[in-house]
């Protein structure tokens, strides 16, 4: 029927980046299972894949009451050694029963939940991606457990160097004619609606995860420059308080680094309309531009003072 | 940085100074969080001006968070939802200002159990990832509320966290809030029990007196002068008092003067309520942004 899945993203506590070991050990406390890391373009580090069962009320916009049954396939990752992921999603399919079988069918079926009676994606979609009720199945609390395992690691200093607030990308894709749409909702929170061709595979979740990742990039840094109050403040100021950025988010903009060529066009698309490279471009620049004068000012007036001692 | 505010007794001032301390903060360009952890009446909301939660929230309160029944906490965003128009437009520089309300008719914590402890914790961990500071109002007396985020803050080492006692300026108070700190029961005492270390728990308390009315006032002008003599004389016994409870200067972070309008209507104290209706007075904010920055000032909290 349809795949729902929520992404949270945050910068991980700790004051500097983390090594590629570190990331291992980190993310190896989730599971005695080893950790898969990548490195090109960027360095990439995820967990095993967990489960986590549910017997609970779906979301549906019309408020009729659908039960799942099923698991919850749910991982965490580390980017850069710096941007922490917490990722949760499950395939909703109609079960073939009309009531609860054994767990050993539901396991059977890692990441799929099977409801029971009348259904309709576009229903739970909906309701899905509108603010679910308290009541019913939680993915982002499930996503939340799992960025709290890695924040909480004790290889982690918890100094980081600012603060900032964890992002939440709720997803839902359905087969047929190809489209993406994603909503800002508030502060934190963001849908996105994908349509693909073809059978779900895990690189759809690949893709929802390298856009939530860039999408928390673009925000955090327009937070930094908002914070840094430019030409509101003196200039030094203002230029200490865009140092994080250059120290720690610049570099990670790597957009589809991991995102199947079979999906790129769904990143293309995005980054055409709202243009999500574009935007970063110019506020990379703006951070630059605006450190760039600083020093040219602090050295302008460093040579101001040597004539004068002459 | 955790910031946990608790009384000797109920009447203080407590939750209005420590609001306008947060909001204060805010204003000095910091992302604050205010906690409204007086389960036993929760009225933070109406100091901040949000009716909807004047007596705190039905669904998703602090209560309803630390009994396992949401999976978050409502947050309350003071900048947009505040009813006080002068409150709702986040000044420039400003930092966000945010209220995680109790729950209505939520009651006194009855017990404390491991789950409720290690969902305090988990609370903490996840604002301190966003917030440079979080206020948390821990009510009147020894309570399991203070139990508890002594114990959730036994697990979070890396987090720091400070203690606010306020007081009023009265003999009963003074000896009240030394016997909070100090006595059965008391916070250092349940702080070691639990796993602190008495001497930097110690550390980490101060206290700040409430609705304090100095014998130099502009208030006491039209009073005679034996009035003001004994005051004078009450003020010195008070701070001889004081000295000997060790609650006296040097554990003193900060003082509140008198002002009706904190005393009549528990209320934000904005700079337009000092410079255009005059409603306050000048002295008052100026304490509440020496608190705001005192909180965080490292030579202000260094070792007694």
């Amino acid at each position: 029927m349809l795949v729902m899945g929520e992404v949270h993203t945050g910068l991980l506590q700790n004051s500097g980046e983390i090594p590629e070991s570190s990331a291992r050990d980190v993310l190896r406390l989730l599971a005695g299972e080893t950790v898969r890391v990548s490195r090109r373009p960027i360095a990439y580090a995820v967990s095993p894949d967990r489960l986590t069962g549910v017997d609970c009320r779906l979301p549906a916009a019309s408020q009729s009451r659908v039960r799942g049954v099923g698991t919850v396939v749910s991982r965490s990752s580390i980017t850069g050694g710096r941007v922490v992921q917490g990722s949760s999603y499950a395939h909703v399919q109609r079960s073939g029963s009309d009531r609860r079988l054994a767990w050993s069918h539901y396991l059977a079926r890692p990441g799929v939940i099977e409801v029971f009676g009348k259904a309709r994606a576009e229903d739970l979609a909906d309701g899905f991606t509108e603010d679910p009720p308290a009541d019913c199945l939680d993915l982002g609390a499930i996503s939340a457990r799992f960025m709290d395992t890695v924040q909480a690691s004790p290889l982690l200093d918890r100094r980081a160097p600012f603060k900032i607030a964890r992002a939440r990308l709720r997803w839902v894709a359905r087969t047929g004619e190809p489209a993406i749409r994603l909503t800002l909702h508030s502060d934190q929170v963001r849908t996105l609606r994908i349509v693909h061709e073809g059978e779900f595979t895990p690189a759809v979740a690949d893709l929802c995860e390298d856009l939530a990742l860039h999408d928390w990039l673009l925000t955090a840094l327009l937070v930094i420059i908002e914070r840094a109050r430019v030409g509101g403040r003196p200039g030094p100021e203002a230029a200490a308080k865009l140092a994080p950025a250059v120290d720690h988010l610049l570099h990670l903009w790597m957009p589809a680094a991991r995102v199947d060529d079979a999906l790129a066009p769904f990143w293309e698309s995005l980054d055409r309309r709202p243009g999500f490279t574009r935007q970063w471009q110019s506020l990379v620049d703006r951070v630059r531009d605006q450190v760039a004068v600083n020093t040219l000012a602090l050295l302008s007036a460093t040579a101001d003072a040597g004539r004068r001692r002459q | 940085m955790l910031i946990f505010a608790i009384s000797d007794k109920g009447g203080t001032g407590r939750s209005v100074t420590s609001t306008n301390i947060v909001y204060r903060h805010a204003l000095q360009g910091n992302d604050v969080c205010y906690l409204d952890f007086d389960f036993g009446s929760p009225t933070a909301g109406a100091i901040f001006s949000v009716s909807s939660v004047a007596r705190g929230t039905k669904t998703g309160g602090l209560h309803e968070y630390l009994r396992g029944d949401c999976a978050e906490p409502r947050r309350i965003d003071i900048w947009s939802e505040s009813d006080r128009e002068g409150l709702r437009i986040k000044p420039p520089g400003a930092g966000r200002l945010v209220l995680l309300p109790g729950t209505e008719g939520g009651g006194e914590l009855a017990t404390v159990d491991e789950e409720m402890i290690s969902r305090c914790v988990q609370l903490f961990s996840r604002l301190e990832e966003e917030f440079d500071l979080c206020m948390v109002d821990v009510s009147a007396g020894r309570s399991f509320t203070a139990e508890m985020v002594l114990k959730a803050t036994v697990r979070l080492p890396a987090i720091p966290f400070r203690w606010l006692v306020f007081h009023r300026w009265t003999r009963q108070h003074i000896i009240a809030a030394d016997g909070l700190v100090t006595g059965a029961d008391g916070l250092l005492d349940v702080g070691a029990r639990v796993g602190h270390d008495a001497d930097m728990l110690r550390d980490r308390i101060r206290f700040v007196r409430t609705a304090v009315l100095e014998p130099d006032a502009a208030e006491l002008v039209g009073l005679r002068d034996e009035q003001r003599a004994w005051l004078s004389a009450c003020d010195n016994d008070l701070r001889e008092l004081a000295r000997r409870h060790k609650v006296g200067r040097t554990a003193m972070l900060g003082k509140i003067p008198l002002d009706p309008v904190l005393q009549w209507r528990e209320q934000l104290i904005s700079d337009e309520d000092v410079l255009a209706s005059k409603i306050a007075n000048a002295e008052t904010t100026a304490a509440f942004d020496d608190l705001a920055k005192k909180i965080v000032d490292d030579s202000a909290w260094e070792g007694l």
